[in-house]
């Protein structure tokens, strides 16, 4: 936990750092300032740094005090969920193109279902699978015009 | 008022497809701003794609009703499971939960509805007579007036959130560093694209907005999605009585115009509106100690107060273009991806459709209070559906979203990374809106300070050139001096109160 804690203002920091030397080294414009593009994300860059470094010193203030939110999400069937859930999208994103909306939806809305509302409820899973997958595309693809895969 | 242009706009609302989408928006805004975790913002940001294919007329009609739509909505969580909405409900939950404990779920129902109605209708009323002169008053901004404008936004919005301004900079900063990535219009130049083609746009916002709001509640939903119990409350007949409309009446009539004017205000929301309402009634009640209990005056206030807030913020969104809270910034990605610019040109340019949606509010309120009050039945029904059913179906309809906003799968991959981003927020206790409107109203303000630089040959006493650039400046200053002042008024206000315990004692 104190790892996230601490971590989160170290990411910020390193990442204003890099934000500043990504900025002072863009292209130059060929059109009036050669320098107009670079100037107003090195000014963010800079006051990023500035925020990040009291937000460090703020989180080492409180280093010993618990975030009851960083613990739970770390507990139980939390982090699971939260990594399914981002997986089964991966998963959707590669399928959609290849076997079209209404399939991928199936499979996706399906395992989604079935894994956070559980097998127990496998009647409950299937029809709002199956109704809802059916109604958005009804509602996306027929009645307003979203050309779907 | 331009007359001609109020009836024209009057008549577009009432056009039948335009009554059918404000009744359809309003349903949908209320099931998703009941449902706990879901506010306004989100109830918006994953019904987008519902205005995708629609006349740009019909879509902001349709956005509004689901943002006020969701403020009603908020609230039937608050009553009933005593679980807000969203943060403009919290104050509902003071009083309309332990009258729902009483035994009054049905009477804090109809006095939350008729009071967000009548709230609602007051603001609406605001919003004819003040729109058209602040649009006409915002023709007369540059570039610098702009720039310190939306300044003036985001620092308001920062400094409200009091306790963690140094994490609401943050937020800030990264939304506008993001609103940097793309080509530069000015120039041509190409920044931080990383050599992606796709990103050489920009990164949508509409696509953080959709991540933030919709992937992010969910996964931060998940935290606590095995101990969500279910509670069935019995409503009973939906009206209140005499005595309590009577005790009512007066907080609803005192609370509309205040709430208008907090939603006015850049970066104040709902959430202030109906604890100023709330705090409002309970100083000078006769009876302050019955606050709390289930006194039904602690329920009409804030609940009048929250949706006039939600109609005084349309108000700096449509005349400025300028978005002053979370859900604004998100319906103003919405119309201008919908090819809509909200700003002092709107009036001027398509004054139909700004008179349109003024006048769909008038519609939109009677609408919803019918709703809630008809069809609370079905509403409280809603509520039942179990969560682990509903998070996945929101995920879905944000994938949805997504591929229509650009037809490309790479955009899911976005959308899962700024889900998680939203999910940290939440639990790192960052404040989402600054992040959002930054990134918004980002490029803008770049362009708009650097025109003001290049028009005065770099000089920057163009920012102090105008009597309107240096009262923004001041308030700017004065809103980041706010939580100052606030924090000295208690410290001193502690003090006194010691000083008063030790003089008794």
């Amino acid at each position: 936990m104190k790892t996230i804690k601490m971590g989160v203002p170290t990411f910020l920091i390193i990442f204003s750092i890099v934000f500043l030397i990504a900025s002072l080294n863009l292209p130059k414009a060929n059109l009036g300032n050669p320098n107009a593009p670079i100037y107003f994300p090195a000014g963010l860059s800079i006051i990023m740094l500035i925020f990040s470094v009291i937000y460090f010193f703020q989180e080492l203030k409180n280093f010993h005090k618990e975030n009851e939110y960083i613990k739970q999400i770390l507990s139980g069937r939390t982090p699971k969920l939260i990594g399914f859930t981002l997986l089964f999208g991966g998963i959707y994103a590669l399928i959609f193109d290849r076997i079209g909306f209404l399939f991928s939806t199936i499979i996706y809305l399906g395992a989604l279902l079935f894994y956070i509302n559980g097998l127990k409820k496998w009647l409950v899973n299937i029809i709002v699978t199956i109704s809802f997958s059916f109604i958005s595309w009804y509602a996306f693809s027929v009645l307003l015009g979203v050309s779907l895969p | 008022m331009d007359v001609s242009s109020f009836v024209e706009g009057l008549s577009i609302a009432l056009e039948p497809i335009n009554i059918m989408w404000i009744i359809i928006g309003g349903f949908l805004g209320t099931v998703v701003g009941m449902l706990p975790g879901l506010g306004p913002a989100t109830a918006v940001a994953v019904l987008i794609p519902v205005t995708f294919g629609m006349n740009p007329v019909s879509a902001i009609i349709l956005m509004a009703a689901i943002y006020y739509g969701a403020m009603y909505g908020g609230s039937r969580s608050s009553i009933l499971l005593n679980t807000p909405g969203d943060g403009s409900a919290i104050a509902a939950t003071f009083d309309g939960y332990p009258m729902a404990k009483k035994g009054q779920a049905g009477q804090a129902l109809a006095i939350s509805a008729v009071a967000s109605f009548i709230g609602g209708m007051i603001a609406v009323v605001g919003f004819i007579f003040l729109a058209e002169p602040l649009a006409n008053f915002a023709l007369k901004f540059g570039p610098a007036e702009y720039f310190l404008l939306m300044l003036l936004t985001l620092s308001a919005i920062v400094a409200l959130s009091i306790g963690k301004m140094v994490k609401g900079f943050l937020a800030m900063m990264i939304g506008l560093a993001l609103s940097t990535v793309g080509i530069d219009t000015q120039t041509g130049v190409y920044r931080f694209t990383m050599g992606f083609p796709h990103l050489s746009e920009g990164i949508d916002f509409l696509i953080v907005i959709i991540g933030v709001y919709a992937i992010g509640e969910v996964l931060y939903n998940f935290l606590n999605i095995d101990q969500q119990k279910k509670e069935k409350k019995k409503v009973g007949k939906v009206w209140f009585s005499k005595e309590q409309w009577k005790r009512s009446k007066w907080p609803i009539l005192r609370s509309g115009p205040l709430g208008f004017l907090v939603g006015v205000l850049p970066g104040a929301g709902g959430s202030i509106a109906s604890m100023i309402g709330y705090t409002t009634e309970k100083q000078i009640s006769k009876k302050p100690e019955e606050f709390g209990e289930g006194a039904v005056e602690g329920l009409a206030a804030p609940e009048s107060a929250n949706n006039a807030a939600s109609v005084g913020a349309m108000i700096p969104l449509l005349t400025m273009g300028i978005p002053g809270s979370g859900t604004t910034a998100v319906m103003l990605g919405a119309l201008i991806m919908l090819g809509l610019r909200p700003g002092p040109l709107l009036f001027e340019q398509q004054p139909e459709t700004a008179w349109a949606l003024i006048n769909s509010m008038f519609i939109g309120n009677i609408a919803l209070v019918i709703i809630n009050i008809l069809l609370v039945g079905l509403l409280v029904k809603i509520l039942d559906t179990p969560a682990k059913v509903l998070y996945p179906i929101i995920v879905l309809l944000a994938f949805i979203g997504t591929y229509t906003l650009s037809y490309s799968t790479i955009d899911f991959f976005l959308l899962l990374v700024f889900g998680i981003f939203g999910l940290m927020m939440k639990v790192l206790d960052f404040p989402i809106a600054p992040l959002v409107l930054a990134l918004i109203v980002g490029v803008d303000m770049e362009q708009n300070f650097r025109m003001a630089l290049l028009s005065s040959n770099g000089s920057i006493g163009i920012f102090f050139s105008s009597g309107v650039s240096i009262t923004l400046i001041i308030l700017t200053l004065l809103s980041l001096l706010y939580p100052l002042i606030i924090k000295l008024v208690n410290k001193k206000r502690q003090n006194s109160q010691k000083d008063q315990i030790t003089k008794s004692s």
